[in-house]
Parts: C-alpha cells; structure tokens; sequence
C-alpha cells in the first residue's frame, strides 16, 4: 500500500482494516471458481490489479490463489479478465455475501 | 407433546437497527435440532421473547416447517429470569426445549438453566454434538480442561446447543411464501422472582496500595513490582530425565493438578 | 400458453432495487398479483452508488415522498471540480431553493432508501420474498419466458411476465439473449469509502448548515486512469470515492484503493476529510457507456429494467442512474400490467415499454448525450485537458508584477502546446461537447 503523502501525513490504513469494515456472511459453498491451468498461461493478471476486494493472489508458480469470502459482487474480475472461462462468477447463495451498510 | 425452539432476535452491531437483526448460529442450530428430534406427529415451536421485529425471525422459522411460533411481547432487556419465566409458561408440557448456549448480546448463557428449572425438567447445556437416536439421544458436553462429557438424554429437558452443531436447512421457496401470512400468537411476557436491576461492562474496581518505599524511583518500582527478588514459586533443580519427570509428576500431585 | 390464473403470480420482479421496486409498485397499483424477490437480506443490502439521488419521477408513484425517504442531506450546492497534479479549478453553484420542497438531488445510504421504496412495493400489494437469489429462467417450448428459478428448494415460480432489475451484472437479461457481447470498456468500477466525521465539522467544512448537502463531481485526480471522483455529504459522513474504466485500470497497474488514497491526499480534497474515519469501504460495477451498450429490452414474456438494461447515465456533469432506474422500473411495472390484463405477453405485447421509455426523459437523455461518455472517458479529456485547463486558470490569476499581465490568447496558445494538445483536436472535442451536451 503505498499512499502519496503529498499534502498531509494522511494515516492511511491497512487492507485488512479496510475490509475488515464491510460485512459479510460467508457461506460455505464458493460463488467465485478460478480454473488455475487458464490463469498459468495468462501474464497479464488483469484481476489481481483491478478487483476492490484484492481477492485474487498471484502464486510463485505461476498459478493465481483466489478467495471468495470478502467479496463485493461486483463482477470487475469477469469483465476484466481476458481468458475466457477462466473466471466462473455467480451470486452467492440469497442472504449471503456482502452486506452493505452506509452505502 | 411438543418440541421448541428458543429464538433470540439480536442486533449485532449497536449503531444498527431491524434490518441487521437476526439470530445467532447457535439459535439456528437450536432450531434445526427441534426440527430434526420432533417424532411424528408431534408439534415443533418456535418461541421468541422480544419486540416485533422478532416475528421476522419466526417467519424465517416458520418457512423452514414449524407447526406454530409464538412470540412473548417483551422488553429486549428483560433478564435471562423474566425471559425463561414467560417461555416457560408459553411451553409447558414440552418434551424437548432447545437453545442456543448463549445469546450474541448479553451472552451469559443463564436462560437455558433457569428455563429448566421453572419447568421442572432436566437439562444438558452447551452442547458440542448431538446424536438422535429412536428413544433417547446421545449428547456431548464440552468442559473444562478440555474434557468431554457424554450424556443420554431420555426425558423431558432443555437442551442448549453451540453454534457449530447442526446447519439450519434451508426453507423453501414455498415455504417462504407461506409464512408471509403465517400467523405469530402474541403473549404477554412475565415478570419473574428475579430480575436484573441494571447491567453494565464489568469494571475492576479500584483498590487502595500504600506508598512503595525505597529511596530512590528504581528502589521504588521494584518494591511495587517484586522484581529482582527471588520468590518461593520457582525453584531450579538439575536431576536425570527419569528423576525429573518423577519430580514434576510428584510436584503436580501436590499442587492438586492431578488427581 | 398456460393460463395465467395457474401461475404463481401475475408479474414476477427480480431484484428489489429503486427498478425493482418501483416496477413492482406500478404492477400492484394495477391490479396484478406480484411477487418481488430481491438476493440480499433486506432490499439494499447489495447495493451501492456514490450517493446522489434524485427522486422526482417518485410525485407519481409516491406521492409526497420527501416527507418519509430516508434522506441524508438536501443538495443546495454542486460543484465540477478539475484537478490536476496539484491545482484545482471548481465551478460551484448554491441554490437554498433546492433544500425546500419539492426538492432536486439528496444524498442517502442505498441500504436505507431502497429498503424503505420495498417497503412502498409491499404496501401497493407486491409480496416480497428477500435472501433468495434467482439463477435463472423458466421458458416454454417456444422459449417464451415463464417465471424463474430460485436458489431455494421447490424453488420454481411462474408467471406472466418476468422484469429482470437484476442489476448491471444483469444474469438474466444474459440468459435471455437481449444482449450481444459483454465489452468490459462499457464498464467502470465504482470504489467508495464512507468517512465518519461530526456533522458540525462537516457542516463547517462544506459551507452548509441542517439537512443542506453538497455535491462534488471531479474531472482528473484518477491517477491516470480514466474515470472520475466524487465528494458527497451525509449528516455524519462523507462518501468520497472514484469511478475507474475497466480496462484501463487493469492496465495501470494501479491498486483502487491507492487510487482513492491519491485522492484523498490531493491538497484540494485533504482539508475536507482530515480526521475522518473509515467507516464503510465499498465497490460496484456500473454501467457506463449508456446509450450504445444497451441491450434488447423485451421478449416474449420478459422486460429489462434499471442498471440490467444499462440505463445509467455517466456524462461528465451529470451522473444519474437511480432516477433512471426507477422511472424505467415504473414504465415496465405498467407496461407489465396492461399486457397481463390483454392476455398478450409476447414481445410485441410488451412493447409499450420501449415505447414509454423513448417517450420518457429515459431515453431521450440517453439519446441525446449518447456521445457524451465516450467523449468524457476519452484518453484527451482524461489525460490532457485538466492539466491545460488548470494551468491556463493558474496564469490567469497569478499576478507576475512586476511582469504585465500576459494575453489570455497567447496563455492557452502556449498552455496548449504545453499539453501536447492540437488545435483541431480541441475544436472536434469542443464541437463534440457542445453537440452533445444539446
């Protein structure tokens, strides 16, 4: 995280703290599926730049590490992607995922 | 006869309201449990004490297939004793009473006991498996020190369940639409013999120390602090393996850590 | 065709968002049985924007509705604002006109205001159905839609008419075939935090008092991708945030949150959220391209509504889409009703809606300023133009005594070649502007 402190020493805070003031109710069952042999060939990893939620990691090996539980429902990573299939994106089961508060 | 479920309509965080409110997942476990140990033909209860926004939750329940649901117009801030006073006279004769251990809010974990007690049954509480069985279940009951306590469960009792038992089923959409017009009875909640006046955050209380002696500010905070003295709770022995393996054992026993 | 008094409900509503509610509400004021089914715990649990509504298409629907919305703040003041590196240049104006009845723009949380239009749907008679997600169609042989599938066991439901307010990432509207391809340049993503301060030190910062709010929309200070900013006002919080185009900001390699740090420390925008707490961070795709990226709005059996049928409008001044989406919700709740009641739901039967919509500010908005995203998200506007508009301000106004004050002609000539800009560029981009915005 790197913040421009051009103006003030703004205290900015950590992604964690960041997501950690949304709500979300995790369900077990994972509405995002990464097919991680598509992501292998991919080098330009357009969801690991673009999605709010910082839920997609590259790994060392080339892979992509991904998770599902702090997720906005946004679809950014379907749009963006270029591979195709290599994101499978549905909604969460009803009652589920993000709750928003002061939106 | 009957099985019932005791809801809690809690809202989690404080600068939220209605729309946040829920039940806890212990609740839901409570509730799925009298759904799965009701026999045939037997009724199955939801029973909440609380406001209106209550009733949302035994909708919810309702969808999921109870016979009945029943809310106790009650203050949300009424005791574990007033809450268990006016179950208890809402479901008497019930054969099987679940709950979740403890609520989200308060959290004591008291009503479950005291609800026992006024309705004269047994009880299992905080319960971390349960197995039903034809004419009796088997229960297991977490305690101290990491031990466990298994239980048959044969009569009449309350039960109270953690969070992590049983998954609520998922009501269907039929079900859902239903319970839209479903009926809650409303009863007027009661006072009980004992009632909590006021609750708030615990806080130590203040205790009066005398002045550290010594000359000097170091002198000062090691009389306060005992430190650099030796006390009598440590003590360094060098011993073979055997021997100090024996020596800690017998070290435990006289400490009362073994039995 | 099955008959329709065997359907579970005349009008099925898929997502009680302002469409979908406000679709649902028109239905049931005429008659028709309708069930809203709506993914989150409560309507407005997902649902996010950067905060400005503006209900007037409500004096319909919900007669007086100012006097129960659940408002924030009253808009009294709007400002476009250009940032560049470090200047600013704001054109603002204040209308007190506007914190009376009947209104213009408010600010209010999505989680309170569509709650409480659900609540409108439920009063005219629509039953609402919440934490129920629909994944997908129900079609006949012929393929006419029918109802819709649910997450829930025995979770079928059918009925004559189904409106898809789905939202922009819009399943349905997929599933229905109403849209050709899913281009990802037709999208930005909206990233927003809501900043906890006292009201008075808000009130104070923002030259307001009471239930009187401020609008703020920026040109620049995007970090180089292309998109927007915005500060709005609620009572205790300010909802600051960035609108960012899709692919390039894949292809920046920037964060949007480091987008929104950048932001934040502009020395324009700094002093109005020192000291704030970050109370809510969220996110939300919207559909941005308007006009030419919507899809097919009816088939037999089917109509689309709000941001499932991109009726967001993004035009650099004007960033509206809950106004849209409840005025097109309202169209096809009617238009819904008229085609159960002529026992005709084919396409044909439903195309009144289009035809309300293209009659409608609903349209005719899009229409009229649809080469206005483009030209606002173009890579010049975005790139070049704040940069040259702010230093052209800055010369203009800084006094170089004792240098006499240079001709504003010979300030742009040079700011503009600074800039890298040609004069024909600027003069097809003016004239686009101008045509565009009518």
């Amino acid at each position: 995280m790197t913040a421009i402190d051009r103006d003030t020493n703004w205290p900015e805070i950590s992604f964690e703290e960041r997501i950690g003031t949304a709500e979300f109710r995790i369900h077990e069952r994972a509405h995002i599926v990464v097919d991680g042999d598509t992501c292998r060939g991919c080098s330009t990893r357009e969801c690991v730049v673009a999605c709010p939620a910082n839920l997609f990691v590259p790994t060392s090996d080339g892979g992509i590490l991904f998770n599902y539980e702090n997720c906005f429902e946004c679809g950014t990573c379907y749009l963006v992607c270029n591979k195709e299939g290599a994101i499978s994106w549905s909604y969460p089961e009803g009652g589920f995922g993000i709750v928003f508060h002061r939106t | 006869m009957t099985v019932v479920a005791c809801l809690k309509w809690v809202i989690p965080r404080v600068d939220d309201d209605d729309r946040f409110a829920g039940i806890s997942a212990a609740d839901q476990s409570a509730l799925e449990f009298a759904l799965l140990s009701a026999r045939p033909g037997e009724d199955v209860v939801a029973v909440s004490a609380g406001p209106l926004g209550a009733e949302r939750a035994l909708r919810d329940a309702v969808a999921c297939g109870l016979s009945r649901a029943i809310r106790i117009d009650l203050d949300p801030r009424a005791s574990s004793s007033a809450v268990a006073s006016s179950i208890a006279s809402a479901v008497a004769g019930a054969r099987l009473v679940w709950c979740g251990d403890y609520s989200l809010d308060r959290g004591t974990g008291s009503m479950p006991g005291f609800l026992a007690a006024r309705l004269g049954i047994g009880q299992a509480l905080g319960l971390i498996d349960v197995t039903i069985g034809d004419d009796s279940m088997s229960v297991v009951r977490r305690l101290d020190g990491a031990r466990r306590e298994i239980m048959r469960v044969t009569g009449p009792a309350v039960l109270s369940v953690e969070g992590s038992t049983a998954r609520l089923r998922r009501a269907s959409l039929r079900g859902v639409l239903a319970a839209d017009n479903a009926i809650i009875d409303v009863i007027a909640g009661m006072s009980s013999p004992i009632d909590a006046v006021d609750e708030k955050p615990y806080r130590p209380r203040a205790r009066a120390l005398a002045a550290p002696s010594g000359t000097s500010a170091l002198d000062r905070v090691r009389s306060l602090t005992d430190a650099g003295t030796a006390t009598q709770r440590s003590e360094t022995v060098v011993l073979d393996p055997p021997e100090a393996a024996a020596r800690i054992v017998g070290a435990l026993r006289d400490w009362g850590y073994l039995g | 065709m099955n008959r329709p008094d065997a359907n579970d409900a005349d009008v099925i509503v898929v997502g009680a968002g302002p469409a979908g509610s406000c679709a649902a509400i028109a239905a049931a004021r005429a008659g028709r049985r309708v069930i809203l089914i709506e993914r989150g715990p409560f309507p407005g649990s997902k649902n996010m924007y950067g905060g400005v509504v503006y209900p007037r298409i409500l004096d319909e629907l919900v007669p007086r509705w100012w006097e129960t919305a659940p408002v924030q703040r009253w808009v009294v003041r709007r400002s476009t604002m250009i940032l560049s590196e470090t200047g600013a240049l704001s054109v603002d104006y204040r209308s007190n006109a506007w914190g009376q009845p009947p209104y213009n723009g408010a600010t209010a949380y999505r989680p309170d205001f569509d709650e409480w239009l659900s609540r409108q749907a439920v009063a005219a008679g629509a039953q609402l159905v919440t934490s129920t997600t629909v994944t997908g169609l129900l079609r006949d042989a012929s393929g006419r839609v029918v109802g819709v599938r649910t997450d829930r066991p025995d979770g079928d439901l059918t009925a004559s008419v189904v409106i898809a307010c789905d939202g922009v990432n819009s399943f349905l509207a997929k599933e229905a075939g109403l849209y050709s391809a899913t281009d990802p340049s037709n999208f930005t993503l909206g990233v927003k935090e809501t900043l906890a301060l006292p009201k008075h030190v808000i009130d104070e910062r923002f030259g307001v008092r009471d239930d009187q709010g401020v609008d703020i929309e920026i040109l620049g200070g995007t970090s180089g991708v292309n998109g927007g900013g915005f500060v709005y006002t609620n009572l205790d919080t300010i909802a600051l945030g960035v609108v960012l185009k899709l692919p390039k900001l894949a292809a920046q390699k920037k964060r949007p949150e480091e987008i929104i740090a950048t932001l934040k420390a502009h020395p324009a925008i700094a002093p109005l959220i020192e000291g704030a707490e970050v109370k809510e961070y969220s996110a939300h795709v919207i559909p941005e391209a308007g006009y030419s990226m919507m899809p097919t709005m009816v088939t037999d059996g089917m109509v689309v509504a709000g941001d499932a049928a991109a009726l967001c409008l993004a035009a650099g001044i004007w960033l509206e889409g809950v106004n849209f989406a409840m005025a097109s919700g309202m169209c096809a709740g009617e238009a819904a009703a008229a085609a159960v009641a002529r026992n005709d739901v084919s396409a044909k039967g439903l195309a009144p809606y289009t035809d309300k919509l293209n009659a409608t500010f609903v349209l005719r908005d899009h229409k009229k300023l649809r080469k206005v995203p483009g030209l606002v998200l173009s890579d010049r506007v975005q790139q070049r133009y704040p940069a040259f508009v702010t230093s052209v301000v800055e010369r203009v106004f800084r006094v170089d005594n004792p240098q006499p004050k240079p001709g504003l002609r010979r300030i742009v000539r040079q700011e503009r070649k600074r800039a890298g800009i040609k004069l024909s560029e600027l003069i097809r981009d003016g004239w686009t502007g101008l045509r565009g915005f009518g």
